[in-house]
């Protein structure tokens, strides 16, 4: 069963085609994990399921329905969050308030839910969003997506520029929350951590899905090994 | 002993600076959501007047009256300049575009053509002169406090203007739209990934702001009881100075800047003719640009 399947999708914006027919399939519970160089589209796939970007071609559908054209707020209403590239909190507003934005009155039951995930945070709830630390943000981000229980979770690169440990961290909690019901596609550049925790993983060239299949599949491809698992990709 | 002059001075620059920073909140409101400068917001200030003298030559309501039909007409004003100079220059959502300088340059020319258009439609409707009030309206009635004569109005300025500001930092913190409107002034693009209606918050903001301004309208209106198409203009100038001193999108930074160009302005009319007096805001201005770009308290301002 897919919670959420991508068919055909294309995206062109002024001149520039951005994506050129990407399909994939992120099956309930599962983690399908998306890989590429720097600059090959994968944020914009991401900003186009939740509806920033809108594809000039193909279908989202969510739980079968067709999400394209659908507003941002309505995507997020449906259940799809993202933990998105560049974190986007909201700095100036404090850490509680960035989670308890944009989801009615506050739900106590999902806060603490959220703060058993990040304890750090929860010494934090009254500072600024912006005093926090590169990998608190990144957390930050996360639980603010998590707060809203939602069914599918994006993640764009969480562990772009994190410290060894949090990289651990963040990947293990992937699996975590995984194991609670959540259905994750993950965008990341760390193919080697990616791989072991993805049941499905694609690979994106210029726009394009060049590899698609299992993560074992995958991890065990000589051309996967030799552009992302090999040489210092595969050392951080 | 201060020469209870200066008192008096300081009294009516309180309420000068009070005006200013209702109006200068909605400049505020805007330009932290969209980064643009709403030139229609001196009209918004002249249709609260309008519609506040209106509403008393039609039917004489009591003064409580008065402000709610001005605020639900300043409310109405700022809907409609958002539908039609604002959201047609935002059709692309991406965090380059949202704020964009290119939306910046078509917003400030269709603001600056609805605030042409509303003055002209209003000179053409009461012609340009000042417009008849009943007397009993004007909130200008002596009260004598030991040496220091003010007037009704310092007071009922005084008491509105705080319970705005109150009101609206209550807003900011505590509700949700507040929080909506906090979120696209911090990170436009972050309040898309959190689900907030970013069309909606921004006509909130401008209903918001315009009820604010359309107030300052109506209170000035009555204090001077001067209400003529063109009088949004000079104060819309000061609020704007005022935005500028606060650090473009600090609200208690504009409040504080209006307030002191209030007072600077009167007590400046001791020593030069009151025609100069304007040129306090502009001296003001120039000063903040120079030796302050980021603001009067910019170091560490939060938007909003
Ligand atoms: N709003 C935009 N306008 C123009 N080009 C864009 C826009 N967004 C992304 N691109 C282009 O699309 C390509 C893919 O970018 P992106 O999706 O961020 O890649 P990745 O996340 O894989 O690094 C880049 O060449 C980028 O310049
Ligand atoms: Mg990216």
């Amino acid at each position: 069963m897919n919670v959420l399947e991508i068919a055909n999708l294309s995206l062109r914006i002024g001149v520039q085609d951005i994506l050129h027919d990407i399909s994939l399939d992120v099956a309930e519970k599962g983690i399908y994990a998306i890989l590429g160089a720097n600059g090959v589209g994968k944020t914009s796939l991401m900003r186009c399921i939740s509806g920033i970007y809108h594809p000039t071609g193909g279908e989202i559908r969510y739980e079968g329905k067709n999400i394209v054209g659908l507003k941002s707020h309505q995507i997020v209403d449906l259940g799809i969050l993202q933990a998105p590239e560049g974190r986007q909190i909201f700095s100036n507003m404090s850490v509680l308030e960035n989670l308890t934005i944009g989801g009615g009155p506050l739900k106590t039951a999902e806060l603490d839910r959220v703060l058993g995930l990040f304890p750090k945070l929860k010494e934090r709830l009254k500072q600024g969003a912006g005093s926090l630390s590169g990998g608190e943000q990144q957390m930050l981000c996360i639980g603010r997506a998590l707060m809203r229980r939602p069914k599918v979770l994006l993640l764009d690169e969480p562990s772009l520029g994190l410290a060894p440990m949090l990289v651990r961290f963040i990947f293990d909690l992937v699996e975590e929350i995984r194991a609670q019901g959540y259905s994750i596609l993950i965008v990341e550049q760390n193919a080697k951590a990616a791989l072991r925790i993805a049941d499905r993983a694609a690979v994106i060239e210029g726009g394009k899905i060049v590899m698609e299949g299992s993560a074992k599949e995958l991890a065990s491809d000589s051309r996967v090994a030799d552009a992302y698992l090999g040489g210092h990709v595969a050392a951080h | 002993m201060i020469d209870p002059y200066y008192l008096q001075q300081l009294t009516i620059g309180i309420s000068l600076g009070m005006v200013y920073a209702l109006m200068a909140i909605g400049f505020t409101l805007i330009f932290g959501v969209l980064n643009v400068v709403n030139f229609a917001h001196g009209e918004v200030y002249t249709i609260g007047a309008f519609a506040g003298i209106m509403a008393i030559a039609a039917f004489g309501p009591p003064f409580l009256v008065i402000v709610f039909i001005v605020l639900a007409v300043g409310a109405l004003a700022g809907f409609s300049l958002e539908r039609v100079a604002f959201r047609p220059f935002r059709r692309f959502s991406d965090e380059a575009s949202l704020k964009s300088r290119a939306m910046r340059e078509a917003t400030l020319m269709s603001s600056l053509a609805m605030s042409i258009i509303a003055r002209e439609a209003m000179e053409l409707l009461f012609g340009s002169e000042f417009q008849t009030i009943d007397i009993g309206y004007l909130i200008n009635k002596p009260i004598s406090l030991g040496p220091v004569t003010i007037v009704n109005g310092d007071i009922i300025i005084f008491v509105v203007s705080v319970l705005m500001l109150g009101g609206l930092q209550w807003l900011l913190k505590y509700s949700a739209i507040g929080l909506s409107i906090r979120a696209v002034s911090n990170n436009p693009l972050g309040a898309k990934y959190v689900g907030i209606n970013t069309d909606r918050t921004i006509v909130l903001t401008f209903v918001i702001g315009s009820m604010m301004g359309a107030l300052a309208g109506i209170l000035v209106g009555l204090y001077y009881g001067a209400v003529f198409p063109s009088m949004g203009f000079i104060p819309g100038v000061k609020a704007f100075v005022a935005m500028v001193m606060g650090g473009l999108s600090s609200i208690p930074g504009a409040v504080i800047a209006a307030l002191v160009l209030g007072v600077a302005e009167s007590l400046s009319t001791t020593f030069v003719s009151s025609v100069w007096a304007d040129m306090v805001a502009y001296l003001f201005l120039i000063v903040t640009l120079v030796f302050f770009p980021q603001g009067l308290f910019g170091a560490r301002r939060e938007r909003v």
